[in-house]
C-alpha cells in the first residue's frame, strides 16, 4: 500500500508543479512505483512540466465519470516505466470531481504504486479540498515572499483543521546572496512563524526554467543546483538523513579574480 | 474558521495553539493563548487578551467597550492593535523591531500606548 502526498501551496506560482514533477521523477528514478495526480482541473501543467502532454486521450474526470478505466487514462513516462501521471482535465472545471470522487479514485491507485503525488491547484475552495480529500501526508511549498509565507501559514491552518499532522515544508527559489545581504527572508525567519518541519530548501535557479519549458525534470540533471536539491528531498522522503543544501554559491575563477583585483 | 477555545474559568477562554493567518478567535471574556498569534489571524475579546508568545495578528480587546481591557504578549508585534472603540497600529516605514521582551498595550487618555510589562504588586 502506498503512501499519499499532496504537494500545496496556498499561493500560486511558488512552484507546486515543478515541486510535484521533480519529486516524482526523483522517486522514481530510485526505483519506487510513483503516480503522479495532476487535480488543477481546467489549468492543467503537470503533463507539459513531465513532457507528457501529447500522449494525453483521457484525464481524470473521464475516469470519475466512468467513460474510461483508470488503467486506460494513467500515462506511462517516456523515461521511467514505473513512473505514471493521471493528468488533470482541460476542458471542464474544479465542481466536475467531487471530493469522495477523488477518495475513492486515490484509493484506487494506492495498492499498485508505493508513492502517489497528488499536484494541488492554488487556492483555499473546492480544487484545494478535492486534492486533499484522499492524501495521507501534506508537503507545503513556499517561497521567501511575505505573501507567499502568508499564504502557506494559512494552509497550514486548513490543513491541520482537516487531520493532517507532521506536515513538511519545502522553501522554493531561494537567493542565498540576496538573504546574506539581508534582502530576502531566511530560512529561519521562515520557519519562526511557520513552525513546521523542513522537508528541503531550493536554491532559485535558471536552469529550472529551461527544464521546465524543456519538460525534464531538474531533478534527472546532474549539474542542476535545484536538482540537487530536490534529489535530497526524495531522499529524505525515503527515509535517508541527508544535510540541507549548502547555499553559498562556489565562487567561480573569474568572480575570484575580480574580486582579487578590486580587493586590493 | 472561528475557534472558540476551551474554558479555564468563567470568563477566560484557553487557547492552547498557535493560531495561524486565517484563524479567529471569539471570546465575550479574556483570551488566553498558549502560542503565536500569527499575520492574518485575529482575535476579539470582550475583556483581555494575554499571548504566551509571539503577537504579530490583529487583536481586539475589549471588544463590547471596556476602555481597561489590555494586551500583552511575550513579543508584542501586532499588525494591528484595538483596545474598546481605538484602533492603533505600528509606524509606517519602520521595520519591526526585533524585540523580545514581553509588553502590554492599553488605553491612557484614549491612545493606546504600549509599556513594558512590569509586574504589578
Amino acid at each position: 500500500m502506498g503512501v499519499v502526498y499532496v504537494v500545496t501551496s496556498g499561493k500560486g506560482g511558488v512552484g507546486k508543479t515543478t515541486t510535484t514533477a521533480n519529486i516524482g521523477a526523483g522517486l522514481a528514478k530510485m526505483g519506487k512505483q510513483v503516480a503522479m495526480l495532476d487535480t488543477d482541473i481546467g489549468l492543467r501543467n503537470l503533463d507539459v512540466v513531465l513532457g507528457l502532454e501529447n500522449r494525453i486521450v483521457y484525464d481524470v474526470v473521464d475516469v470519475v465519470q466512468g467513460r474510461c478505466r483508470l488503467k486506460q487514462a494513467l500515462i506511462r513516462d517516456k523515461r521511467f516505466e514505473n513512473m505514471y501521471l493521471l493528468p488533470a482535465a482541460q476542458t471542464k472545471d474544479k465542481t466536475a470531481v467531487t471530493e469522495a470522487q477523488m477518495v475513492e479514485l486515490i484509493g484506487a491507485l494506492k495498492p499498485d504504486f508505493d508513492y502517489v503525488i497528488i499536484d494541488c491547484p492554488a487556492g483555499i475552495e473546492h480544487g484545494f479540498k478535492n486534492a486533499i480529500a484522499g492524501a495521507d501526508k501534506a508537503i507545503v511549498v513556499t517561497a521567501p515572499e511575505v505573501s507567499a509565507v502568508r499564504d502557506a501559514d494559512r494552509i497550514i491552518g486548513l490543513l491541520e483543521a482537516h487531520g493532517f499532522h507532521d506536515l513538511q515544508l519545502i522553501i522554493n527559489r531561494i537567493r542565498p546572496r540576496m538573504v546574506e545581504s539581508g534582502d530576502m527572508m531566511s530560512v529561519d525567519d521562515m520557519l519562526e512563524i511557520l513552525a513546521v518541519e523542513l522537508l528541503g530548501i531550493v536554491p532559485d535557479d535558471d536552469s529550472i526554467v529551461t527544464s521546465t519549458n524543456r519538460g525534464e525534470p531538474a531533478v534527472l540533471d546532474a549539474s542542476s543546483r535545484a536538482g540537487q536539491a530536490y534529489r535530497n528531498i526524495t531522499r529524505r522522503l525515503c527515509g535517508e538523513d541527508v544535510p540541507l543544501l549548502e547555499l553559498t554559491e562556489k565562487e567561480g575563477f573569474f568572480s575570484r579574480l575580480k574580486t582579487l583585483l578590486a580587493g586590493r | 474558521m472561528v475557534i472558540t477555545g476551551e474554558a479555564l474559568t468563567e470568563d477566560t477562554a484557553l487557547v492552547a495553539r498557535t493560531l495561524r493567518s486565517g484563524q479567529k478567535v471569539r471570546c465575550a471574556g479574556n483570551v488566553l493563548v498558549l502560542g503565536d498569534v500569527n499575520p492574518g489571524a485575529e482575535i476579539i475579546a470582550g475583556g483581555c487578551v494575554v499571548v504566551l508568545g509571539t503577537l504579530r495578528g490583529v487583536v481586539h480587546a475589549g471588544a463590547g467597550g471596556d476602555e481597561a481591557a489590555t494586551v500583552t504578549a511575550l513579543s508584542l508585534l501586532p499588525t494591528q492593535i484595538r483596545i474598546a472603540s481605538r484602533i492603533t497600529r505600528p509606524p509606517d516605514g519602520q521595520p519591526a523591531p526585533d524585540v523580545y521582551r514581553p509588553e502590554v498595550a492599553r488605553l491612557k487618555d484614549g491612545e493606546v500606548v504600549i509599556e513594558k510589562y512590569v509586574v504589578s504588586k
